[in-house]
């Protein structure tokens, strides 16, 4: 009656039946209490509907013991802190013996010690150099760089580029092959070091877009910590050994100041929510600030791409996290098919996966350091800001916002191999894609569940989002979906299916009486009543 | 049409709107006037200024004070405008007098500004006029080319007509009057009458200014124990109540004259809906009589609770004590309108979020609509009578008492339905609209209720989008008409202000006013004086699933009624494989004892044991299915109440969202809806000619603005939609750059916005 379901391979490590839930909205629910390898799961009958708690062991940050508490026989429990934005409180009456296995059990098994565009063309070819991840180990094996680079200049700039990662092809503009490139930041250092081949290598860059003779360097770091990091051998480009070259930073905060600010939000939606100074206290949390700082970052990309023609090069430090944030959101501005579901799926797999953002470390993946100084929720952040896109442009994604929630939850819970590990050398030294099913079979084989019924294909619609606070919101389905109170509001796609409904049945009927219509007027031979023209216009969704 | 053609003057043709041929283009710039408008002043060679941060699109034309509007003529056609909607009694760059909030004048190299009251000297001659408008816009003109004198006394002319000092000299009198001089009185199609033409659906809006609307109502409501009683007619009791209005049939009229000079203002117990239950809304002023205080507060109730089926109760609410007062809600907006369109919009980046909660504005819609919740609680579950109390009784009551109507029902959720709850609440009931909306010249008295009840009901739009058969921008377009002093409707402190000052008037001018008491001026709800058949599209809601609704009609449609299944199957957040059972739907009925770990106690749970049932009954609503066409209560939690940014943020170049907002998902509905209308006519001519009867009569016009034939040549792109839509902030702010690139929004530096701040202010 109150067991798990299992998934194929699944298995139950330990059961332990009157273990208390305590809801922080419902108060307390006794359930048998299940661990597998995969999940930890309460279900109690003696409520009606049965009560569910199903969590993913990855979804788990922390596992805390918690002294005795005065609550009848429940004197023991445990604390678990979860990466997404709740805590499970849960009490025994048991004894020392059962409440050990089950509190070694969740820690153990959720924390496991080890685990598993046109191109080319003229300007810009696909090259292998980096096919045994040499040049650069957290590079994908398959790099687009330009076709004039040499294999040799190639290694120089990769010396001159933190963690070799060298410049390369993200996006190039249909028409005006205007590009963005990413890359790490020169290791210009203290002494101002020059790299010819760099300076020659990003000339290259800007010569392969004949609209523009300027390139534009985006810095994502505050102008700050760029020369801070000058100091430890770092820096960024000196625009006179770049010429033609325009640099400009962005002015965003780091991965630490990030984990702060979630950390903060958590504090305010979970389990409790002011209302009275509810607007006041996302302010203070900084969360849409930086929200808004990496739209508008995207935005200035964008348009300098689009408006300016003038191709763009993306740097931070190392070039995986606010690079990959801004790169992926230009593109989703720029270009609408990383708007349809399976353009985004590409974009992850790309700007995210095969270009090294250290999911493992940041997400912190089976490691019990839960204040581990490498975790950061930049993939969250930038789920967010295409949250806040969809928001703004409720006509232009394929995707719906389950779509989203989907990718956040298995960015958790390990179910799939898509977020494991932190580049393409350990994926592939771990065989990732024989040993592991990827998210995005699971959710193309329901696409139906992720698609937005609001969706008109945009196709060559640049679409600025307004990166304004006026126009930004708290993602309250997502953040605070822990809270019944939060109950979504009545979604009006809802509304749209049930007449993409209507519209079928009557389009049926209308051709069953237009046949029984026919028949009848050929054998009355009367040619009165012809068919009304206006049947079933289709409606438009492309533009 | 609705777009506007590069040129083109705006013409006023209220009836003729169908067949509107192209204008021949006319050399001389004249105004276009309505009858009885005069042209006060103008001024050749204005130029009125598009973007701040360059001149390149400002128009050159001549700036007209007439006595209705500043009018601004010009050739130009408006420069990067996708869209903007047509009113038929304004051109595009038309501000009515009554819309006018400051006129600021500047001379750029005296460096000198002042703000420009009635009758007053100017020592200057303006280089610059800025029009502050109660709507939200700013609009600024420059007279470097034009003549210093005509620029001087257009902008005194301005000041002077835009602030009366007496509500005869609102333009609607003159306007009114020209009507009734002339023989034929539907000139130019307005029956002075004002029926109120509904927008398309051919019924009227009750006024209820005749006994027989209050009749109807006690009927619709079944309202079996309460009366009609005419004890006001001619105004002979309270001249702020109506004529005619309902009170419980066990009080005689002998009772109530006899009672009501106990209340202030006269305002006796008057009914407004009836539940089905048999609970009724009633609503009056406090008792000033303290010493018959108890006495005629008994005898009040006894009646009340002898108008009840079931004896019950009476329950009193004063709203004076719970709910925010005028001035506050007036200190709210000023402080909303401050941060929303006249600060610089860079400016307002930091903090929003605290600035906007600093304005108390949500918080006070919170209020309001957690106040009627009560009340409908109090009406739906406690099935006790509600008497709303209040010192004069026509300011909160009038919010409050609209609201639980909205929520409770459905019909009041029609165009029509809302329209006449707006007169019986509102504009009958005595609410201030000429003190409040601020008509002559500054008064203390002025506060936004009536804007705040919109934006309440937006609220309840905004969480049940297909409850309601009107959309946003007629909540919008109908705030906007409250600034067009031609219409009776907005106009008046009462009826009884509306008979006495048209008397007044109709003597003065020596029109016979016959057997009419007073003048008859035209209603806000005769759509068409404003907008085209086609533009009053924009009214309805394609997400209503009125009872008319041809798809309902049809039996063998599925009915639109929510099932259960439907809903659950629309809580997202949980993927179904990780589906938890936190969010499991019916087991919220709280627990009390329940075990709370060192927790704070939650805000939720706070309430409930202030409120307990209260709290059990609202979370027994939400736990069900809705159904659209019963009770819908709001959601009124900081998380849900928001910020209504058509209204709001329609003027701001910069809060736009091109290709996007909400009305790109509406455009995709209404094309659907449109294509199913057309698929059931279809279906219903297919049938007739099947039965061989020829009925083409119902071949009726589509109910969408948005067409998904080819009849409407904007339908296949959309192009043109942006989050301001209909509305185009494009040359009505110039603050800052209106360029499309958003490039702008990041050019640091000077503060563009007019360097006026620094000037030194004349007097």
């Amino acid at each position: 009656m109150e067991e798990a379901p299992l998934f194929p391979g699944e298995s139950i490590k330990v059961i332990a039946k009157d273990v208390m839930y305590i809801c922080p909205f419902m108060g307390a629910v006794s359930g048998t209490l299940t661990v597998t390898d995969y999940r930890l799961y309460i279900k109690s009958i003696e409520r009606d509907p049965p009560f569910v708690l199903d969590v993913p062991l990855g979804v788990i940050s922390r596992v805390e013991k918690i002294g005795a508490q005065s609550h009848g026989d429940n004197s023991f429990g445990i604390e678990i802190v979860c990466k997404d934005m709740r805590n499970l409180r849960l009490a025994y009456k048991q004894e020392e013996q059962s409440r050990l296995e089950i509190f070694e059990n969740l820690v153990t098994r959720a924390f496991p010690v080890s685990k598993g565009l046109g191109l080319p063309n003229e300007s810009w070819k696909i090259s292998r150099i980096n096919s045994t991840f040499e040049l650069c180990d957290t590079y994908p094996a398959i790099l687009v760089v330009p076709t004039s680079v040499k294999d040799d200049d190639l290694s120089k700039v990769a010396a001159f580029r933190t963690k070799g990662r060298v410049p390369v092809l993200s996006w190039i503009h249909p028409e005006s092959q205007a590009t963005i490139t990413r890359c790490s930041q020169p290791l210009i250092g203290p002494n101002d070091k020059h790299c010819k081949e760099d300076e020659k290598y990003l000339q290259t860059i800007m010569d392969a877009n004949a609209q523009s003779h300027k390139l534009i360097i985006f810095d994502a770091r505050q102008n700050s910590v760029a020369d801070a990091n000058k100091v430890k051998g770092g820096g960024y480009e000196n625009e006179s050994s770049y010429p033609n070259v325009e640099l400009f930073f962005l002015e965003i905060h780091n991965i630490h100041v990030m984990r702060e600010s979630l950390r903060k939000l958590k504090e305010i939606v979970y389990p409790t929510i002011d209302e009275a100074r509810w607007l006041s206290n996302i302010d203070s949390t900084h969360w849409l600030d930086y929200i808004r700082m990496l739209l508008a970052g995207a935005v200035r990309i964008a348009d300098k791409i689009e408006s300016g023609k003038t191709s763009v090069v993306v740097h931070c430090s190392d070039g995986w996290d606010r690079t990959a944030q801004l790169t992926s959101l230009a593109m989703l501005m720029l270009d609408s098919y990383y708007r349809t579901i399976k353009g985004f799926e590409t974009l992850i797999e790309k700007e995210w996966i095969s270009f090294g953002h250290r999911f493992a470390m940041r997400v912190g993946h089976g490691d019990d350091d839960h204040a581990g100084a490498d975790r950061s929720p930049i993939f969250l952040q930038f789920i967010d800001c295409v949250w806040q896109m969809t928001r703004q442009f409720p006509a232009a994604f394929e995707f719906n916002e389950l779509f989203l929630v989907t990718i956040l939850d298995h960015l958790y819970s390990c179910l799939f191999g898509t977020f494991l590990f932190n580049c393409e050398q350990e994926r592939v030294k771990e065989e990732i894609s024989t040993k592991t099913v990827s998210l995005w079979s699971y959710v193309n084989s329901q696409l139906d569940e992720f698609t937005n019924p609001f969706y008109v294909n945009y196709e060559h619609h640049v679409l600025y989002p307004v990166a304004s606070l006026n126009h930004l919101e708290l993602w309250v389905n997502y953040y605070v979906r822990w809270n019944p109170r939060m109950r979504p509001q009545m979604p009006i796609h809802q509304n749209l299916k049930e007449l993409l409904a209507i519209r079928a049945e009557l389009q049926k009927k209308l051709e069953e009486l237009q046949r029984e219509a026919a028949t009848r007027s050929i054998s009355s031979s009367s040619d009165r009543g012809s068919s009304p023209s206006h049947s079933a216009t289709p409606v438009h969704t492309s533009v | 049409f609705g777009l506007l053609q590069a040129g083109a003057v705006p013409v006023f043709k209220p009836r003729a709107e169908e067949k509107i041929t192209p204008e021949p283009k006319i050399k001389k710039l004249e105004p276009v006037l309505l009858p009885g408008e005069i042209v006060v002043n103008e001024v050749n060679f204005v130029r009125k200024c598009i973007a701040t941060d360059t001149s390149q699109y400002d128009l050159w034309g001549k700036l007209v004070c007439t006595n209705f509007k500043t009018s601004f003529i010009t050739d130009d056609p408006m420069p990067l405008q996708k869209f903007h909607y047509k009113n038929l009694l304004l051109g595009e760059h038309d501000v009515p007098l009554t819309c006018i909030e400051q006129i600021v004048t500047v001379n750029d190299t005296k460096r000198k500004q002042k703000v420009l009251g009635p009758n007053q000297k100017l020592k200057f001659n303006p280089t610059e006029l800025i029009i502050y408008c109660k709507d939200f816009r700013i609009v600024r003109f420059r007279f470097d080319e034009a003549g210093p004198e005509s620029a001087k006394k257009v902008c005194l002319a301005i000041a002077h007509y835009s602030q009366p000092t007496d509500l005869q000299l609102l333009f609607a009198f003159e306007y009114v009057g020209k009507m009734y001089h002339n023989p034929a009185k539907k000139v130019n199609g307005i029956d002075p009458g004002g029926g109120g033409g509904s927008s398309g659906s051919g019924q009227q809006t009750p006024l209820f200014e005749a006994y027989s609307d209050w009749d109807r109502e006690i009927k619709r409501t079944g309202a079996s124990e309460w009366r009609v009683c005419s004890v006001n007619e001619g105004y002979m009791i309270s001249t702020c109540l109506p004529e005619y209005f309902v009170v419980p049939s066990s009080l005689a009229d002998q009772d109530l004259k006899l009672y009501s000079y106990s209340f202030i203002g006269r305002r006796m117990p008057v009914w407004c809906w009836n539940h089905p239950n048999g609970s009724a809304l009633v609503r009056m002023a406090n008792i000033k009589d303290v010493l018959q205080q108890r006495k005629i507060d008994q005898r009040i109730c006894n009646a009340i609770t002898r108008s009840h089926p079931q004896r019950s109760d009476v329950y009193k609410s004063d709203l004076d004590k719970c709910l925010p007062n005028i001035q506050e809600i007036q200190a709210a907006f000023i402080k909303l309108k401050q941060l929303c369109v006249n600060e610089p919009f860079e400016e307002t980046e930091e903090k929003w979020l605290s600035s906007l909660e600093n304005t108390h504005w949500l918080e006070y819609i919170r209020s309001f609509l957690k106040h009627s919740v009560e009340v409908v609680y109090m009406l739906e579950c406690k099935r006790v009578s509600v008497v709303l109390q209040e010192e004069e009784g026509r300011d909160l009551s009038c919010l409050v008492a609209s609201l639980v109507q909205v929520m409770l029902d459905p019909y009041f959720r029609t165009i029509v339905g809302f329209q006449s709850l707006l007169q019986k609440e509102w504009v009958m009931a005595g609410y201030q609209f000429l003190d409040r909306c601020n008509h002559l010249k500054r008064s203390d008295k002025e506060s936004p209720l009536f804007l705040m009840f919109l934006d309440s009901v937006w609220q309840l739009l905004e969480q049940y989008p297909a409850a309601f058969e009107f959309s946003e921008t007629y909540l919008t377009l109908l705030y906007d008409s409250t600034r067009i002093s031609l219409f009776g409707t907005f106009l008046f402190n009462s009826p009884h202000q509306r008979v006495k000052e048209s008397t007044e008037f109709a003597i003065s001018k020596n029109i016979q006013l016959g057997d009419e008491k007073g003048l008859k001026f035209p209603s806000v709800w005769d759509w068409s004086l404003q907008f085209t058949t086609r533009d009053r599209m924009l009214f309805h809601n394609p997400l209503y699933i009125g009872k008319s609704a041809p798809c309902v009609q049809n039996g063998a449609v599925k009915s639109f009624k929510r099932s259960k299944k439907n809903y659950s199957s629309t809580l997202r957040g949980i993927p179904p494989a990780l589906k938890n059972g936190i969010i499991s739907e019916q087991e919220f009925l709280p627990r009390r004892n329940s075990l709370i770990l060192k927790l704070k106690p939650d805000s939720l749970q706070q309430a409930a044991s202030h409120n307990n049932s209260l709290e059990q009954y609202f979370r027994a609503w939400f736990s069900k299915p809705v159904d659209l066409h019963g009770v819908i209560l709001p959601q009124f939690s900081g998380t849900h109440v928001k910020l209504w940014k058509l209204c709001y943020f329609r003027w701001v170049p910069e809060a736009q969202i091109n290709n996007g907002g909400f009305i790109t998902a509406f455009h995709k509905i209404s094309l659907l809806v449109d294509e199913v209308d057309m698929l059931n006519r279809s279906l219903r001519q297919c049938k007739s000619n099947l039965s061989l009867q020829a009925n083409c009569s119902d071949l009726d016009q589509s109910r969408m603005y948005f067409r998904a034939s080819g009849l409407n040549d904007i339908s296949g792109t959309s192009d043109f939609l942006s989050s301001s839509f209909p509305f185009s902030p494009i040359g009505n702010l110039c603050r800052r750059s209106i360029l499309g690139t958003p490039l702008s929004k990041f050019l640091s530096g000077a503060k563009i916005w007019l360097s006026t701040e620094t000037l030194a202010n004349e007097d």
